[in-house]
């Protein structure tokens, strides 16, 4: 589904990613981990077309990223980031409703198919209490929901997400995560999620990618990632502190 | 802010027939036509000379729309009504349009509730290019614009185009850059315009009451212009509701949901500050109505643009043409006196009714 | 201009540089009436000269950047038989009158006056809200109040002549559009006291009254004789026409017409220094050194005891001397028939012990109870 090839990336002096290589299978949930600034929000946004690299390529569905026209590009792709600013008073479900953006008539605005895809996004993520309310009112953890929403009802097939459970109590981080599961494994959309909580990562991601100074270091299971070595290589912690995810 | 925040209390409930209004964007435009059609008949049928309403009609009927009929009325009530107080209308109607219109675009393009359309400086170089006009001895005719005109047009758009420039607008993540950017530009001009206004002499009432906003001087060559490019500009920005719908989260967002944000901010900030450009040079600066207005809307209908824009039109336009038509019965107040006064209290109690569901 | 008019023009000018003879030596400041002499036409009477016509005209040095064609004057042959006509006003426009104007209206005070001067007083239909004299005048419907045209007003009185006042005065966009209209807008803007007599034979040509108007002007050109007779062998003092006082200090402009009306009076007039400002910075005035201040404010209470008061000003010759006189502005400087009132005034303050009777018009301010 997404093919990274050998991709770099520099902010001036600095190499943010250097001949990074990742190749994501359809409806695999992969997460992307790394201290500060081992290059997870770059690569993420190199993905997403907000960055351009110096030098490598991504391919989605095979095709490069520049070939495909922006609206077609996000029927496919989705992009949550780690937070939303919401500058006027916006329901829920208006919220939910740009995610149709892509799809709906240019002067006409949503059509049936879009409102029910808005329906069936809003009830697909659990949200439906929250109807009418204002976002701007929510928490933290129900906005971060209403956003993920607002992807779902993109339709997209591919769901990148920067830093998701940033910001949000324990009882809604497992929500998100939960629920990026579920459409994994029920609807098929492939995920990748930069995660900065490495124990919450490791429950939930059968597959995780350990970056380092703009390189991979580790691609695999949480296990085979998350070595005590490595975490306290890479992260320069006791290992204990992490629980990893055994199985 | 510390992750795991409580949820913020419920908003208190909004009174019904808001919330019913909401979802009827239909009605509040028929609502809104309806008092458009009333603001005209009104601003026709009102003035200074006082003319009995049926030879209003009647001079009307037969003069548009072709009716047959003696004509028992006086040439002077037909002047007054079709060269007079026609275009004076018209214009007011379009003016409010424009900067309703302009002041919501601004407010979703810079995701700023408190931006009106003379945000970028618009307002300071239309008054330095008036009072510049005033000041240089050239007379100066075409198509019943005068220097003025010509100069606080230009005016307005130079000013725009300086601080696209000097903002550089290329990367993203530059409103706050936009927003000074504008403010100094318009410090700027507002000092030349104190300058120009020092050297004026005699002409300073001249620009003094051109600051202030009138209609008084609206003639049916002003229409014949001004209209066209009002109408150009307001159609390039409602069929982009969409995109504005697309900015509400940010242009990163906007972005990732197939909008092509460096183009369409542009199309947008253009076709935004050439309508204002137009409403000042047709009236001098007129405030309060292009941020109210949208606001007004905004609580009725939401943030949704396909509601927000078209109605922000109708309403603004109206509210205008009332506005004027209070400001020339008593004797000519300057009519930016009159939309603070009249629409001040109007909002305040709209906030106070739905307290705590609207955040400035 | 249209083409017959531009056509009787030419001949007309002809005829003058022919016919025309100088007029008696007039004072350096002075300029005779512009009166062409020209031979007397058809009932149909065609405008005359424009500045650089007739040799008799003074070019007026006046900083102003608008032309200031000289108004046109008809032969005084045969009295209100000379519609229509057409005449070119202060903004070198030429305006047709197709008959003898029964509604007037005008947009300045100075206008309204001339017109009652003139015996058209009667014919005013619509004034400005500042018409004070003569009394009657106030009567009128104010069509201008402040600075505000009423246009609805005017289109309903109709009138078959407006008058206007030049460099903004009245806004030009406003003449404009009653031109548009089709009304006939003659626009007004002496800037010199020549100047003020010639826009008071303008009015009464424009109305019919021309002997009239050459009357006022004939006694306005005695008294002014008089003045500057009775001055013209006087020491001429440095004087200061104080215009107003917060919040700065406005005295007259290089070369305007209060600075004009001073040297007619006898006086050396301090100005501003520049020919646009009104502004004086204190600095200067001190510089200057006003032998005598005039104050044109004290209509809006201003009087001398005040003036020794301010700070800084004690040092001035003027106020050392007490030499502090009220003056009413109004006939000093609106360009109108009391105008030659007006310099007799201003005269007098400058010059209290000459040879000359005092104002028959104007106020007194700041009247000082006689000591028993």
């Amino acid at each position: 589904m997404l093919e990274v090839r050998s991709l770099s990336v520099s902010y001036g002096a600095r190499q943010a990613l250097d001949a990074v290589d990742l190749a994501v299978q359809p409806a695999e949930m992969v997460g992307l981990l790394g201290p500060n600034g081992a290059g997870k929000s770059t690569l993420l946004r190199v993905v997403s077309g907000t960055l351009r690299a110096a030098s490598g390529a991504v391919l989605i569905d095979g095709v490069p990223l520049d070939e495909y026209e922006r609206p077609a590009l996000a029927r496919l792709m989705a992009v949550v980031p780690g937070q939303t600013l919401v500058p006027f008073a916006m329901r829920v479900e208006e919220l939910v409703a740009l995610g149709r953006l892509p799809h709906e008539h240019p002067l006409l605005g949503p059509r049936v198919a879009d409102r029910a895809a808005i329906d069936v996004a809003i009830e697909r993520v659990g949200i439906g209490h929250l109807r009418g309310r204002d976002v701007r009112e929510l928490s933290l953890g129900e906005r971060q929901l209403a956003v993920v929403a607002m992807a779902v009802a993109q339709g997209a097939r591919l769901l990148l997400l920067d830093e998701p459970t940033v910001h949000l109590d324990l009882h809604h981080q497992v929500a998100v995560m939960e629920l990026l599961r579920d459409l994994a494994v029920r609807d098929g959309v492939t995920v990748l999620a930069v995660m900065h909580d490495v124990s919450l990562a490791s429950h939930f991601f059968p597959r995780l990618v350990l970056l380092a100074d703009g390189r991979v270091v580790a691609d695999g299971t949480p296990r085979d990632v998350l070595t005590p070595e490595r975490v306290r290589e890479i992260y320069r912690i006791d290992p204990a502190l992490v629980a990893v995810a055994q199985g | 802010m510390s992750a795991g925040v409580a949820a913020r209390p419920r908003s208190a409930a909004r009174p019904a027939w808001l919330e019913a209004l909401r979802h009827r964007p239909l009605l509040l435009a028929v609502t809104g036509l309806v008092a458009l059609a009333f603001a005209l008949v009104a601003g026709l049928a009102l003035g200074n000379v006082s003319i009995p309403i049926g030879d209003t009609v009647a001079i009307i009927g037969h003069n548009l729309l072709g009716w047959p009929a003696e004509v028992t009325w006086a040439a002077s009530a037909e002047t007054i009504v079709l060269e007079l107080r026609l275009p004076r209308v018209i214009t007011a109607m379009a003016v409010g349009a424009a900067l309703s219109l302009a002041g919501a675009t601004f407010q979703g393009l810079l995701r700023n509730p408190l931006a009106d359309p003379y945000v970028l400086g618009t307002a300071s170089g239309a008054a330095l290019g008036a009072a510049i006009a005033l000041l240089v001895p050239v007379q100066f005719a075409l198509l019943g614009f005068g220097l003025l005109h010509v100069l606080a047009f230009t005016g307005a758009l130079l000013a725009v185009a300086v601080v696209y420039r000097v903002s550089r607008l290329g990367g993203l993540n530059s409103l706050t850059s936009v927003l000074l950017t504008g403010y100094a530009i318009g410090s700027l001009l507002a000092a030349g315009l104190a300058m120009t206004m020092y050297l004026s002499g005699s002409n300073l009432r001249q620009i003094f009451f051109y600051l202030l906003g009138s209609f008084s001087l609206a003639s049916w060559p002003q229409v014949v212009v001004g209209l066209p490019i009002i109408a150009i500009g307001s159609v390039v920005i409602l069929s982009r509701a969409r995109i504005l719908n697309g900015l509400l989260l940010g242009e990163e967002t906007a972005a990732h949901l197939g909008i092509d944000v460096r183009r369409e901010r542009l199309l947008l900030l253009g076709a935004a500050t050439l309508i204002t450009a137009a409403a000042v040079a047709l009236s001098g600066l007129i405030g309060f109505v292009g941020l109210v207005i949208p606001h007004l809307v905004r609580l009725v209908v939401g943030p949704n643009a396909r509601s927000l824009l078209p109605l922000s039109v109708i309403y603004g336009a109206a509210f205008m043409a009332v506005a004027d038509l209070i400001a020339r019965i008593p004797g000519e107040l300057p009519v930016g006196i009159v939309t603070a006064i009249i629409g001040a209290p109007f909002f305040l109690y709209l906030l106070r009714t739905n307290r705590a569901g609207y955040q400035l | 201009m249209n083409t017959r008019t531009i056509g009787i023009a030419s001949a007309l000018l002809a005829l003058v540089l022919l016919g025309c003879q100088a007029p008696p030596a007039a004072t350096p400041t002075m300029a005779p009436t512009q009166t062409s002499q020209a031979p007397t036409e058809a009932p149909t009477v065609a405008p005359t000269s424009s500045p650089t016509a007739s040799p008799t005209d003074e070019p007026t040095a006046s900083p102003t950047t608008e032309p200031t064609a000289s108004s046109t004057v008809e032969p005084t042959a045969s009295p209100q038989a000379q519609f229509p006509r057409t005449v070119v006003d202060d903004e070198g426009t030429s305006v047709t009158i197709e008959s003898e104007p029964q509604s007037i209206v005008s947009l300045t005070p100075a206008n309204t006056e001339t017109l009652f001067a003139l015996g058209a007083g009667d014919r005013l239909t619509g004034g400005t809200d500042f018409d004070d004299y003569p009394p009657e005048a106030a009567a009128a419907p104010d069509v201008v109040v402040q600075v505000e045209v009423l246009t609805e007003q005017i289109v309903d009185i109709d009138p078959d002549l407006i008058l206007a006042g030049g460099n903004n005065f009245t806004p030009p966009a406003e003449i404009q559009r009653l031109r548009d209209l089709g009304f006939p807008v003659v626009v007004t803007y002496p800037e010199t006291v020549d100047e003020v007599l010639a826009d008071i034979e303008l009015v009464g040509a424009a109305v019919g009254a021309d002997e009239e108007a050459a009357t006022i002007v004939a006694a306005m050109e005695e008294r002014i004789a008089q003045v500057t007779d009775a001055v013209a062998d006087l020491p001429q003092p440095r004087v200061f026409y104080e215009i107003g006082y917060l919040p700065d200090i406005y005295g007259p402009a290089d070369d305007s017409f209060t600075a004009d009306m001073v040297s007619l009076a006898g006086g050396e007039p301090i100005t501003t220094g520049d020919p646009v400002s009104f502004v004086i910075p204190l600095e200067r005035l001190v510089d200057e050194d006003p032998e005598i201040i005039v104050l044109g404010d004290a209509a809006y209470g201003v009087c001398p005891d005040s003036v020794a008061e301010r700070p800084g000003w004690d040092e001035m010759t003027a106020v050392a001397n007490d030499a502090i006189v009220p003056v009413d502005d109004i006939i000093v400087t609106r360009p109108a028939p009391r105008l030659g009132e007006g310099l007799a005034a201003l005269a007098l303050a400058i010059h209290p012990d000459a040879d000359l009777a005092p104002p028959t018009a104007g106020t007194s301010y700041c009247e000082v109870p006689a000591t028993p």
